[in-house]
């Protein structure tokens, strides 16, 4: 076995995992503060890719602005399509599982068909705005996009937990996720807080999009298989828990890598599901798990 | 503070059927009954958290009933949960600030958590840890700390004393004279009936989702009818 491969390999995988964990970011967001599974996930990634991408790729009237600006304008966007959504859960988060099931994923469907009919079903590739040819480095090769990738991914998720540690609002969204009634007692508005949960979810799905799109291809129905796989990713680290995104998305996407770089690529998607159910029969709860606090 | 005619029901219980009564400023009022006679769906229907089916309740002469919790409280009543309710997740010193929500006055926050520090040591003690790491004392006291960081003009306890130690029952009942003798005003729901009208200015005997008797502590202490139900007399 080559090291120089086998490393090329974890950094693929660290790439499409980071992908996987920021989409997993916003699974276990929303089920947190809203009790609520998204199954429209999926579909909002693929939204936010279109609210970024089609400025950079110049779709809408040959319109074109720089990379970076692209990435910030598909945030925003879907950032506020997650406050959008928020109105349209918020009947869904009372009801039973099987309703938030039907709901999240019929809204997924009016999501991708709606872009079906305005975009067209077949896609198109999107150029990097970063050099294509590949960084070699002691004779493992990387291309730039996959390193924006990495780089973007990690500096959003500290951000994320910065603000959900130090600033008053991130930890009113916790205390809010933590027990509704008693926050609300509090003054903490939490239908507001549940708005800026979807926002923040939808945003991080969105700059995921993004920066994946020069190595993806960009078509209304890329939301789906990631949605699956970002889904797997937040129940095999924990349900719930933001640690647990990070560290699921990454592992899952590793794990995928490994699979097909070293057994089969044909398999890929099948081994790493073998290895999450195998995680979760050892621990249930995910391989973070619930938060619990111990009795001192 | 007045509430006037409330009809609440909690899960399709009608809970709560047609009290009427009246927690007057600057004093304690104890709202006293058995298990199940409709104390905590009252409390919670003043806070906000339940909505009143009919009836109105009222602070200052304005209805405050059909605001939603976090509205209320920036009116000024700050709520004390039955079972402490801190969220466990976050330190004590977050569970204060998120007391202090709604406010914006940052040297204000800052010198009132300064007091409540003062009053509870412990506390500060404990200002890193978990709130859900904290005795059941130290969360009641986090509980009573975070609802005066809304600087509230009245603070409503539901059942404070609730499964803590004697001496810890005592402690919190010194604690509640201690913020009533700084002027503020008190409504608190208590089983224990003996200690709360020993306190309490005046008292509310609740049953079965009705007021039973309203008057000063020492009218319903010499009162034959509760003395022998809630007092423990033959």
């Amino acid at each position: 076995m080559n090291s120089g491969i086998f490393i090329q390999t974890i950094i693929g995988g660290l790439g499409i995992g980071s992908l996987y964990a920021l989409i997993a970011l916003g699974y276990s967001m929303v089920y947190r503060s809203m009790g609520l599974v998204n199954f429209a996930q999926g579909s909002i990634y693929m939204v936010g890719t279109y609210f970024g991408i089609i400025w950079y790729a110049g779709i809408v009237v040959g319109l074109r602005v720089p990379y970076p600006v692209a990435l910030l304008i598909g945030i925003l966007l879907n950032a506020m399509l997650g406050v959008v959504l928020e109105r349209i859960f918020r009947p869904l988060a009372k009801l039973d599982l099987m309703f938030m099931l039907l709901g999240t994923i019929g809204l997924g469907f009016v999501l991708n068909n709606l872009f079906v009919i305005i975009f067209g079903a077949e896609g198109f590739a999107v150029k990097s705005p970063l050099p294509d040819t590949p960084i070699i480095v002691l004779g493992i090769r990387v291309l730039p996009q996959m390193l924006l990738l990495i780089g973007g991914a990690a500096a959003l998720m500290t951000a994320l937990q910065i603000f959900l540690k130090r600033g008053k609002l991130g930890v009113a969204m916790r205390a809010s996720a933590m027990d509704h009634d008693i926050a609300s007692a509090m003054g903490i508005p939490v239908n507001r807080m549940n708005a800026l949960t979807l926002a923040i979810g939808s945003a991080l799905a969105a700059a995921a999009g993004i920066l994946a799109a020069p190595i993806v291809y960009v078509n209304p129905a890329m939301g789906s298989a990631i949605g699956l796989k970002g889904f797997a990713a937040a129940i095999l680290g924990g349900f719930g828990s933001i640690p647990g995104a990070i560290v699921g998305g990454l592992l899952f996407g590793v794990l995928e890598a490994v699979s097909s770089g070293y057994i089969s690529s044909s398999y890929t998607r099948g081994i790493a599901f073998i290895i999450m159910v195998l995680v979760l029969m050892i621990k249930p709860t995910g391989i973070v798990g619930e938060t619990t606090v111990e009795k001192v | 503070m007045m509430v006037e005619a409330v009809h609440t029901y909690y899960d399709n219980v009608h809970a709560v059927k047609g009290i009427s009564f009246e927690v007057r400023r600057g004093e304690i009022t104890a709202l006293i009954g058995a298990n199940g006679a409709g104390k905590s769906t009252s409390i919670k229907t003043i806070c906000g958290l339940l909505r009143p089916r009919s009836g109105g309740v009222y602070l200052e002469g304005s209805p405050i009933h059909k605001l939603p919790p976090e509205r209320i409280v920036r009116l000024g009543i700050g709520y004390v949960p039955e079972g402490r309710r801190v969220f466990p997740l976050l330190t004590v010193d977050e569970n204060l600030a998120m007391g202090a929500f709604h406010r914006r006055d940052s040297a204000g926050i800052a010198r009132d958590k300064a007091g409540v520090y003062e009053t509870f040591p412990k506390l500060m003690d404990r200002r890193k840890q978990l709130a859900g790491a904290l005795s059941g004392g130290e969360q009641q006291m986090l509980a009573i700390g975070r609802a005066l960081m809304s600087r509230p003009s009245l603070l409503v306890m539901d059942e404070p004393s609730l499964g803590l130690a004697p001496l810890l029952v005592r402690q919190v009942f010194e604690i509640i004279v201690g913020l009533n003798e700084q002027g503020l005003t008190i409504l608190l729901s208590e089983q224990n009936a003996r200690s709360a009208l020993k306190i309490a200015h005046r008292g509310i005997v609740m049953e079965t989702g009705k007021v039973r008797f309203a008057d000063t502590s020492k009218a319903l202490r010499e009162n034959p009818v509760v003395q022998r139900a809630y007092l423990g007399f033959a």
